[in-house]
């Protein structure tokens, strides 16, 4: 043991330093995160992107056939997005409900990852303002 | 009636403000009569706030819609169950419940922490007086339970998912454990303040931590299992925001609960125990903030409220201050040893405590992401469940490995040699397992094989921790192994307990890979006479049926499963349609396997208007060890927690021998 130093240092050093490469080499292996975005903020990202808006329209066809065809617009806004969705749909989802959905653009079209929509709890907690 | 429990509440708050104020004072000029009278208004605020609770309790049971927050939360058609835990539905409530649980638990850890010393306590009131001033405020100026209105002819009724037994239970337990983790703060506190930096603080309030930390753990447990059967996406935890919102302040608070015991054996890591108690306690405002501001999208965001503001004031007031008074007391913080080998307890336990931290750390770096990279980049971008997964392989793994080394590493310093004996044994159990499970195909996935193989060895090593007490314990005198087993565990209630708890983790651990790295998931769209085949089960879907209840009309699809061509059961995934709520929830049908402790999960995902049906169905090896793991958690704590006359004793002669030195 060099010195008169207390191995406790030694240690709390050697672990800090081993989180921070543990961190660096996950950043470094997966980059960032997923851009979580609104509609009207999508156009020109070519990565995977989590688009969150609301639901407008009619829903059509079929999310385990083909998939299932929706529009998300702004909460506050007017921009909307085309998406084709395939997978689980949750049992709160419907026309006017905000919902979150990950997918790539695909000439103007969200193309969204299988099974990643999720809705926002419907507000049964709070009044609506 | 609102006005009584406005009243209540005004009450409260001035009542919990004197004892700040007041109490604060008294500490800090030694006056022992106004120190009583600031600990006397603490149990007078409890008891306004008992008035307040009670005012809502009747205004919900009554259905007075008069009440804002009784419209907005309960119905007619409600139960009476449901209606009285709609109480801590929303947001006034809950904060109301934080404010009530607070000031029971501060007046019970001051009338019973006694131990602690009275210069400590004459801190520790104002510090609890603060945290409920600052609830009490929001109580009364912000987010009020008692407004009023024109009662309208009917509420707006409870979210059907919501309408669980689970759900009733879970958010008080969560509640019982964040509101918890303020008294060990508040006693580190008052050490600080008070200049008293030995270990009495912890001795006095062991017990509240463990209880909170005990609360937590069920708490998420329980929000796990409801998620588990009532969702109905197949999975139990999804690394939400307001999931890890939880998470973190128990990871915080396992650390301090391990790091406290080096304190109170060896008189080290002063600074690092207030340290992590006062980030315990920082997580948990920060989870209730969190819960309660929509500042991160989460599935669960109830609310976009005003009280976000405030609530971050408060964490950075608490931070800074709490900070500034480890950084001005650090003289007095310096260990009276130091770490002697980096083979020792002590060493595993900083390992430990190193490792859950930065689980903690790298957790809330994930939860705040969004907000960190919006402020640097200007576009808001979440992390996902890779990242989480990554950062619980990391440490998590370690972590579950020192748990079978930890304990059975000698205080101090500890030879080679004898480790080697120790650990012989589990080793061996560890390998052959290890081995047996690469022969039996689990190698499919690798951190499911370590996973496991770390599982054995520090179960093998908990058996064997039993085996060596309880012989030793039956060597001393003519009694069988049950009598020596009790007396065993009787004696080192805190030691036994503890391997108990950790024996829960691995149960956990074991049902978590199992459930996640084995899981088998088959989807598939079925027309009545067809069939399809999961993990060895052949699903034959026989068509649908519809039955109209009260309040909902249910769908259910006859599913018969065969095995190994011998029919075992009809299952019934389905979904029921709410007429009131117009909202359509998911019924998943779970098949129990009592030997393997696996689950069949079977989920209409779509009921097709041609009489199809789209069927997901997953095999889960061993989930239920995960819920089995809630239960052994729970009997480890008790035992741990169990008043023992002899320890008191020993206690009390320490300190009576302190207390004439000082």
């Amino acid at each position: 043991m060099p010195g008169k130093r207390s191995p406790a240092r030694l240690i709390v050093a050697l672990s800090v330093a081993a989180v921070l490469a543990v961190f660096l080499l996950y950043t470094s292996i997966a980059g960032g995160g997923t851009p979580s975005l609104i509609p009207s903020q999508a156009a020109g990202h070519a990565g995977r992107i989590s688009v969150g808006g609301m639901v407008v329209g009619k829903p059509t066809g079929d999310a385990h056939a083909g998939g299932l065809h929706f529009r998300l617009r702004d909460p506050k806004g007017s921009a909307t997005i085309p998406v084709v969705y395939t997978g689980s749909v949750p049992d709160l989802f419907r026309t006017g409900r905000e919902v979150v959905v990950d997918g790539k653009l695909r000439s103007g079209v969200l193309v969204a990852v299988p099974d990643t929509l999720v809705t926002k709890c419907p507000s049964k907690y709070t009044p609506k303002t | 009636m609102p006005d009584l429990g406005r009243a209540a509440l005004v009450t409260s708050f001035l009542l919990l403000s004197y004892a700040t104020v007041a109490g604060a004072f008294a500490a800090w000029h030694g006056r022992r009569r106004l120190a009583e009278s600031a600990q006397n208004a603490l149990v007078a605020a409890f008891a306004a706030t008992v008035v307040a609770t009670v005012v809502l309790l009747v205004a919900l049971a009554q259905h007075d819609f008069s009440f804002t927050y009784v419209a907005n939360h309960t119905s007619r058609e409600l139960p009476l169950g449901y209606t009285l835990t709609a109480f801590w539905g929303g947001q006034e409530g809950s904060l109301l419940l934080w404010l009530l649980v607070l000031c029971g638990y501060s007046v019970a850890a001051v009338l019973t922490a006694r131990r602690a010393g009275r210069e400590v306590l004459s801190w520790v009131v104002p510090t609890l007086g603060l945290v409920g001033t600052f609830f009490a405020l929001l109580l009364v100026f912000v987010a009020s339970p008692f407004a009023t209105q024109v009662a309208p002819a009917d509420g707006a009724g409870l979210n059907p998912s919501l309408q669980n037994p689970y759900m009733a239970i879970h958010p008080p337990m969560l509640y019982l454990g964040y509101v918890g983790l303020t008294v060990p703060f508040a006693f580190a506190m008052g050490a600080l303040l008070a200049r008293r930096t030995d270990e009495r603080w912890i001795v006095a309030t062991r017990r509240w931590t463990l209880a909170a930390w005990a609360f937590l753990g069920v708490g998420q447990l329980l929000g796990a299992h409801w998620a588990y059967v009532e969702i109905g996406w197949g999975g139990y935890y999804a690394w939400d925001p307001v999931e890890n919102a939880a998470l973190m302040p128990w990871l915080a608070a396992t650390a301090f609960l391990h790091s406290v015991m080096i304190q109170e054996k060896r008189g080290m890591l002063k600074v690092w125990n207030v340290l992590l108690v006062t980030l315990a306690f920082c997580l948990s405002l920060f989870g209730t903030f969190l819960t309660r501001s929509g500042i991160i999208q989460s599935i669960h965001s109830f609310t976009q409220s005003s009280i976000g503001p405030w609530f971050l004031g408060f964490i950075c007031l608490i931070t800074a201050g709490s900070l500034a008074l480890i950084f001005l007391r650090l003289p007095l913080l310096r260990s009276k040893t130091r770490l002697e080998s980096l083979v020792s307890r002590e060493a595993t336990f900083l390992y430990n405590n190193l490792l859950l931290v930065a689980l903690a750390l790298t957790i809330l770096w994930g939860v705040v992401y969004p907000l960190l990279s919006e402020a640097v980049t200007g576009e808001a971008a979440t992390v996902g469940k890779p990242y989480y997964n990554f950062f619980l392989h990391s440490f998590g793994l370690p972590l579950l490995l020192l748990m079978g080394i930890g304990p059975l590493v000698a205080w101090r310093r500890a030879s080679l040699r004898a480790l080697g004996r120790t650990f012989l044994w589990p080793l061996a159990a560890a390998v052959a397992a290890g081995i047996a499970l690469l022969a039996a195909g689990a190698g499919s996935s690798r951190i499911g094989v370590i996973a496991y193989t770390f599982s054995v060895f520090v179960l093998a090593s908990i058996v064997l921790e039993f085996v060596r007490g309880t012989s030793a314990r039956k060597g001393l005198g003519d009694v069988g192994w049950p009598g020596a087993f009790s007396s065993l565990v009787a004696r080192n209630r805190r030691r036994y307990g503890g391997y108990v708890v950790h024996a829960a983790v691995v149960l956990l651990a074991i049902g978590i890979a199992g459930s996640s790295a084995y899981q088998t998931v088959r989807e598939g769209r079925l027309r009545p006479g067809d069939s399809m085949t999961v993990a060895g089960n052949r699903l034959v879907f026989r068509g649908f049926q519809t039955s109209t209840e009260s309040n909902h009309r249910a769908i259910r699809a006859n599913i018969d499963v065969y095995r190994g061509g011998e029919y075992i059961g009809r299952l019934r995934p389905g979904k029921n349609q709410y007429f009131a709520e117009g909202q359509v929830s998911n019924e998943v049908a779970i098949r129990h396997s009592v030997l393997t402790g696996g689950d069949l999960f079977l989920i209409a995902d779509q009921v097709n208007a041609d009489g199809s049906l789209d069927l997901k169905a997953l095999d889960k090896p061993l989930v239920n060890l995960i819920w089995l793991a809630g239960l052994v958690f729970i009997g480890g704590s008790l035992i741990t927690l169990w008043p023992d006359a002899r320890e008191q004793r020993r206690l009390a002669e320490r300190y009576e021998g302190a207390a004439v030195q000082a």
